[in-house]
């Protein structure tokens, strides 16, 4: 019997309105039912607007579901309050750029509610841990796109947060970079924290998730192990990682619309 | 979320409203625009004329010269010293900055709501357990403190200086500085409405220009119509339709002309608008009533942007 989950999706669908009247429609994902669990390090996959980036946003508040239901920690995500257990590293993030790294860490520690004496102990670590600890005060104008995403990385960290959410977290990092976003995964890992991981790169899929999503024109296709995407439904055999998304992708016919 | 809590995160979003106007230049630019107001008041001065006989049946009572940036420009007076003193008082409460202050603080401040709400800033903010409507009210709070502050700066810089250089000291002249503060305040409301809706400075520029136009326009509507019909009851009344929506445009929003009568009467200025002189003799014009009302504008602006960012997508 699985134990409460840290994110759960019933049976959720979201239609965005577009136009200038809002009467246009476009679904974003439909029908999606999945739940994360603690401790695990989840992957959600899939091509180009499969919708990864909404189920994101609807799980962080961002967006309401049209239709199903979404839970964070056992409780609505219309709670503003479990979003003080959640970190959110964005795909590409724009900060303040008149704020330097030091006083950007204790903007958004203060906005996740962390009293004043705390954010300042955390901001001086994270800074050091993701390199930025000898850019005192200058302005994040400054920074390079890697820095900007270390520095994301840092804020998502604040609050020690219990589920962090990574958003194409590797967009923009070199090699150290990466190898930091990684070593921040297998530190959450060990002290069995859950982490969230949306992103194209298939060997970051397979090092690190433990299970994952794939979602192909906003549908949910496969949910499991990285061994059972890769298994061949045909003949049991194990093939690479790339070769059974594809697979994947192919076999699924886009929703009517 | 608790008070304390809620105090604090607006306190946070004040201080960086404040940082944000130091680099992106709008603190420099209005402390610029109230030195340059506060430098030409210590420009001026009220001379004499010379005391003429009362016998001179070509008297001039009020002889002797207002001058101006140090005494190049000399405008005969017209009035007593302390008329005078008043008069340009009422020129830099409710023409220099309830119009040009006005227009000014609506252009630098236009992009700091949609700036801060755009989506790639917006989404790791709205991702934090802080309420939507907290993160706008300290948003606005905060672009009203630096207003308060140009407000406070520019009315007590000009006190100061027309008091050093005339000697008049006119205490009722820093009225003017909650009237001024309740005028941008309303004007900026609506301003941070449309950056909630529509996230454009440029929209928030031109579409609050032109509401703080339709403001004034329904505001002096209202009271032309009051000293018409009293001051002619044979001409046609307006159809009760438009009378109500007439009174209701009124009392619904903002004020301007209303919080200009106000500054002159604490200046003991006379209206010099005869339709304003008939509104307040006919008893149609309620300074407390105007202030209350425009203040519940401003709570309510605040309170529907704050409920439309709530029910946004990002």
């Amino acid at each position: 019997m699985p134990g409460p989950a840290v994110a759960e999706f019933e049976d959720l669908g979201k239609v965005y309105h577009t136009g200038l009247l809002g009467r246009g429609r476009r679904m974003a994902v439909e029908h999606v039912t999945f739940r994360i669990e603690p401790g695990e390090v989840y992957g959600l996959l899939g091509p180009n607007r499969a919708g990864k980036t909404t189920l994101v946003k609807v799980l962080l508040s961002l967006c309401r579901p049209t239709t199903g239901r979404a839970l964070r920690f056992q409780r609505p995500v219309s709670d503003r309050q479990t979003l003080a257990r959640v970190g959110y590293v964005h795909e590409s993030p724009a900060f303040p750029r008149y704020l330097s790294a030091p006083a950007l860490l204790e903007y958004f520690g203060g906005l996740a509610l962390l009293p004043e004496p705390v954010v300042r102990r955390r901001a001086g670590e994270l800074l050091e841990l993701v390199g930025l600890s000898d850019r005192g005060q200058e302005p994040i104008a400054n920074f390079s796109k890697g820095m900007v995403q270390r520095l994301a990385v840092a804020q998502a960290l604040i609050n020690d947060p219990e589920l962090l959410v990574l958003d194409e977290p590797s967009e923009g990092l070199d090699l150290a970079g990466r190898r930091l976003v990684l070593d921040v995964i297998a530190e959450r890992r060990r002290r069995k924290l859950t982490v969230l991981l949306v992103t194209h790169v298939l060997n970051e899929i397979e090092q690190i998730c433990d299970r994952l999503a794939v979602l192909v024109s906003g549908r949910l296709v496969f949910t499991g192990t990285v061994a059972e995407l890769s298994r061949d439904p045909k003949t049991a055999a194990s093939r690479p990682l790339d070769q059974a998304l594809n697979q994947l992708y192919q076999t699924v016919s886009s929703p009517a619309r | 979320m608790s008070s304390p809590e809620v105090i604090y995160a607006c306190r946070l979003l004040i201080r960086d409203t404040f940082r944000q106007a130091l680099a992106n230049g709008v603190f420099w630019v209005m402390l610029g625009a109230c030195g340059v107001v506060i430098f030409f008041c210590l420009s001026v001065s009220v001379e004499h004329g010379e005391v003429k006989a009362p016998d001179d049946i070509e008297v001039d009572r009020a002889s002797g010269h207002m001058s101006m940036a140090f005494g190049a420009w000399r405008l005969p007076k017209g009035s007593d010293d302390a008329k005078v003193v008043h008069a340009l008082m009422l020129v830099l409460g409710e023409g220099v900055f309830g119009i040009v202050g006005t227009l000014l603080a609506l252009a630098v401040t236009a992009g700091f709501v949609p700036e801060f709400l755009h989506e790639s800033n917006a989404t790791v903010l709205l991702s934090k357990p802080t309420p939507r409507w907290v993160l706008l009210l300290g948003k606005y709070l905060g672009v009203l403190s630096l207003l308060a502050a140009y407000v406070g700066l520019y009315v007590v810089g000009t006190w100061v200086a027309i008091g050093l250089r005339t000697g008049f000291w006119v205490n009722n002249y820093l009225w003017g500085m909650p009237l001024l503060l309740l005028q941008v305040a309303a004007v900026y409301s609506f301003s941070a409405f449309l950056g909630v809706c529509a996230r454009s400075g440029l929209v928030c520029v031109f579409g609050s220009v032109l509401f703080w136009l339709i403001c004034w326009g329904i505001n002096y509507g209202r009271h032309y119509r009051v000293a018409v019909e009293s001051l002619d009851p044979t001409l046609p009344q307006q159809g009760p339709v438009l009378r109500f929506l007439g009174e209701a445009g009124y009392w619904l929003l903002p004020k301007p002309v209303d919080l200009g009568m106000i500054l002159h009467s604490a200046l003991e200025a006379r209206q010099a608008d005869v339709h304003l002189q008939e509104v307040i003799r006919v008893g149609a014009f309620h300074p407390e009533l105007s202030v209350l009302t425009s203040l519940a504008f401003v709570v309510g602006m605040v309170l529907l942007s704050a409920q439309q960012l709530a029910s946004k997508d990002y």
